[in-house]
């Protein structure tokens, strides 16, 4: 594994351009549009295509984060976004009205994705709404029939989101074999081979 | 998870921009399509000489915009003017109407690019002029 490509996606304004700055080694390509809906409430742009940011690992690996638009009327990126994926991130502003049901909404939209792959659930704006306690998004896991871990985070600290990302990898690790990322199917091999 | 814009147009804006397009139409018979937009991609004001998902389209083209705009800085050409989408059987150009609105001008496959590109161009400086007074 050499390069590894993960997707941020989940709520508008939860975080997920944060998290990408906060650990890619440059500033983060950013797709940021003036906000002219009820987002505004919140900040004053949103992301309308894509992030994205870039680590090196110790090991030598790059990891590519491409962060989505968070909104549905965007789900022809999501859609564009997740291919090559090995994992997603899903981020929840427990500030919102409705934080379980925007969680089934990604579990639902990313549903193949997340079963091919693998996916790590963060909570954010903890700090500010406590409630839905993280059991309750357990719930809405378990009757999703999915196991995931979910966990608060802060997309602002850098620990924070790297301990989400080495949750990832470890699923991933587990997968290797199932995903197959170093033979024929991978899309970052296969790619010269493809033209 | 999707909100309507906040932005509107009065009832005077929508007549002075569907005029514009009527004009965008007969001076150029192959556009098919002619929308303003929102850059966060929320449709305003549209007009379609065969069904189109004006919604969809709104959110890509804001998609398109902002991938554009970021290609232009990363390649230090500074502003991206306009796009163009060239296609087996037809062409889209959208440009920036100010600091959040696109128009997005539609055509089949006959149309001539630059005349597209002309007539686009001349629509978003007519609205723009529209807006000011």
């Amino acid at each position: 594994m050499s390069e590894l490509k993960f997707i941020f996606t989940g709520t508008a304004g939860a975080g997920k351009t944060t998290a990408i700055a906060t650990i890619s080694d440059f500033p983060p390509v950013s797709t940021e549009m003036v906000a002219t809906d009820d987002l505004r409430i919140v900040k004053n742009q949103t992301t309308v295509a894509m992030d994205f940011g870039e680590m090196t690992l110790e090991s030598g690996e790059k990891v590519f984060l491409y962060g989505t638009p968070g909104q549905e009327r965007f789900r022809h990126m999501w859609e564009i976004l997740v291919r090559g994926g090995l994992g997603l991130f899903i981020l929840i502003d427990n500030t919102r009205p409705s934080p379980l049901d925007d969680l089934r909404i990604y579990l639902e939209n990313f549903r193949t994705f997340i079963e091919e792959t693998g996916a790590v659930i963060a909570v954010t704006r903890s700090d500010l709404s406590l409630q839905p306690a993280l059991e309750e998004f357990q719930d809405v896991l378990t009757a999703c029939g999915l196991i995931l871990p979910i966990v608060h985070a802060d997309p602002r600290k850098r620990e924070d989101v790297l301990l989400l990302l080495n949750m990832l990898m470890a699923i991933v690790e587990l997968n290797h074999n199932l995903l197959n990322v170093d033979g024929a199917d991978n899309e970052y091999c296969d790619a010269l081979g493809a033209l | 998870m999707n909100t309507a814009t906040r932005l509107g147009l009065s009832d005077d804006s929508k007549s002075l921009i569907r005029s514009v397009f009527e004009e965008m139409m007969a001076n150029c018979e192959g556009i098919d399509g002619l929308m303003v937009s929102t850059v966060d991609g929320h449709s305003l004001i549209s007009s379609y000489r065969r069904p189109m998902d004006a919604s969809r389209l709104a959110a890509m083209t804001s998609s398109l915009l902002a991938i554009s705009e970021s290609l232009s800085r990363e390649a230090s050409q500074d502003v991206c003017r306009h796009i163009i989408v060239q296609n087996t059987e037809g062409v889209l150009v959208t440009q920036r109407l100010g600091r959040t609105l696109v128009l997005t001008s539609m055509a089949d496959k006959t149309t001539n690019l630059g005349m597209l590109h002309s007539v686009t161009r001349a629509g978003v400086e007519k609205i723009i002029r529209m807006r000011k007074t």
